[in-house]
């Protein structure tokens, strides 16, 4: 069963929501409640024994994973201690990405796992760095697990999220979260059901399979597509969250407005972009600043976003076409950031009108040529 | 530290001597940018100041006078 599609999950939907709207509404704390919620419907979408067994290893590796690290953290400052326990935690993901090219493996599949795993990775790097000095199991199984946003984001930071658990909010602000999150329910699902199912049905499935013309139209329906589709699930993820009690962060903002790609990147897909940000680029810029890998001016930075963004489209998948939609953004945030400091007037020009309305509409064009090779319609 | 601050961004930025105050307001001007932050993090090091970049806000860091506060 697939998270947010067809009638039964939206039946376990609400009948896990409903009680949570009412202990809520009495001013109750969600949290134990809403771990056993996401047991439960994980349960049910986690559909056969292979998968929930598939799961439940995956769980306990990581759980075992950050709570053994954290003690390790306690005697051993070492990076390499770190880059150890990582390479554990991304091991399933590289696993079930390279089971894509054997189909003998495709029982390995776990729905959910690179959300799940770049979870598991902050928790680590933030261990590592002394933010997290303690963790209790529950509370990083129900981040970890945590069901709204099991198999399409947001991501969401751990110590933002265990903050949300700690406090339980007053019914008044519970209401005014729960009406809000019913209707980002509500929205998400006219965005994914409708918008994007009369996009796909009757732009996507009605144009012909070759040609230059199909392939331009193809371009901008899918790029539609994607975005009623993507921002819509998202919509719901975070509604049901905040039925929860969880403020699980934004994913989108108006990203067909963006003047330039950086200015695109802070406003589709924010949680992963935010979080490659603060958990691969930053850190690689630092450490390649600190030891002078490519001396002490911008070159680190051009390198930085190529590998983050090779990582986003490898995160994807390992399929060409990701590679290459990764790749391609990378040049593209390099170009970005080598205009905005070589020509000056590039600034000035994002602050003009009719200027503004060129940039947007070829930072639209730029980012729907990546969908094209992200769609794998090209390669 | 505030001195120090502004040296570093004017030079890591580019910017004209005297260009940037204790209240110029970085982000908005165009002085720094992500990686600009790194490079300011990088060499505040060097003084002895450890600062994660990942923690900050920009509203946070938007100008020296906060960043010097940070760092006290």
């Amino acid at each position: 069963m697939t998270p947010y599609s067809g009638l039964p999950f939206f039946c376990i939907l609400v009948i896990v929501l409903l009680p949570a709207a009412i202990l809520g509404h009495c001013g109750r704390s969600l949290r134990r409640y809403g771990l056993l919620a996401t047991i439960l419907v994980l349960l049910a979408v986690f559909d056969n024994w292979q998968a929930k067994l598939l799961l439940l290893l995956f769980w306990g590796l990581q759980t075992a994973l950050s709570f053994v690290y954290l003690s390790v953290r306690r005697r051993c400052e070492k990076r390499w201690a770190l880059w150890l326990f990582l390479l554990a935690a991304l091991a399933p993901l590289l696993l079930v990405k390279l089971a894509v090219f054997a189909p003998k493996l495709q029982f390995l599949s776990i729905l959910g796992v690179s959300y799940m795993t770049f979870r598991a990775v902050q928790v680590l790097i933030e261990i590592y760095d002394g933010h997290i000095k303690a963790l209790h199991l529950l509370g990083f199984s129900y981040f970890l697990l945590f069901f709204p946003s099991v198999s399409s984001g947001p991501l969401d930071r751990y110590r933002r999220f265990a903050a949300d658990l700690a406090k339980a909010p007053d019914p008044k602000t519970y209401d005014k979260l729960a009406v809000e999150g019913f209707w980002k329910i509500m929205t998400g699902a006219f965005y994914s059901f409708v918008a994007g199912n009369l996009i796909f049905q009757y732009w996507l499935e009605a144009l012909p399979q070759s040609g230059f013309g199909a392939a331009v139209g193809y371009m901008y329906g899918y790029t539609f597509f994607m975005f009623f589709n993507f921002a819509g699930y998202s919509r719901m993820a975070i509604g049901s969250a905040y039925l929860l009690g969880v403020k699980m962060p934004e994913n989108f903002n108006l990203p067909f407005l963006s003047k330039d790609m950086k200015d695109f990147w802070s406003r589709w897909h924010i949680s992963l972009s935010t979080w490659l940000r603060d958990y691969v680029y930053t850190r690689f810029c630092t450490q390649a600043l600190r030891k002078k890998w490519f001396g002490g001016g911008r070159a680190s930075s051009y390198i930085g976003y190529f590998l983050t963004m090779l990582l986003m489209g490898a995160w994807h998948g390992l399929t060409p076409a990701y590679l290459i939609y990764g790749a391609y953004h990378g040049v593209l945030m390099s170009l970005n950031e080598l205009l905005d400091t070589k020509w000056k007037r590039f600034r000035k020009l994002k602050k003009n009108n009719a200027v503004s309305i060129l940039l947007i509409l070829i930072t639209f064009h730029l980012f729907s040529f990546g969908l094209l090779i992200f769609s794998g319609r090209l390669i | 530290m505030l001195e120090n601050i502004i040296d570093i961004i004017t030079e890591i930025s580019g910017a004209d001597e005297g260009e940037i105050d204790a209240g110029t307001e970085l982000f908005d001007e165009g002085i720094l940018d992500s990686f600009g932050v790194v490079q300011l993090f990088v060499q505040l090091e060097s003084l002895g100041v450890k600062l994660d970049v990942a923690e900050f806000e920009r509203a946070q860091i938007s100008t020296p006078a906060k960043i010097a506060a940070l760092c006290e």
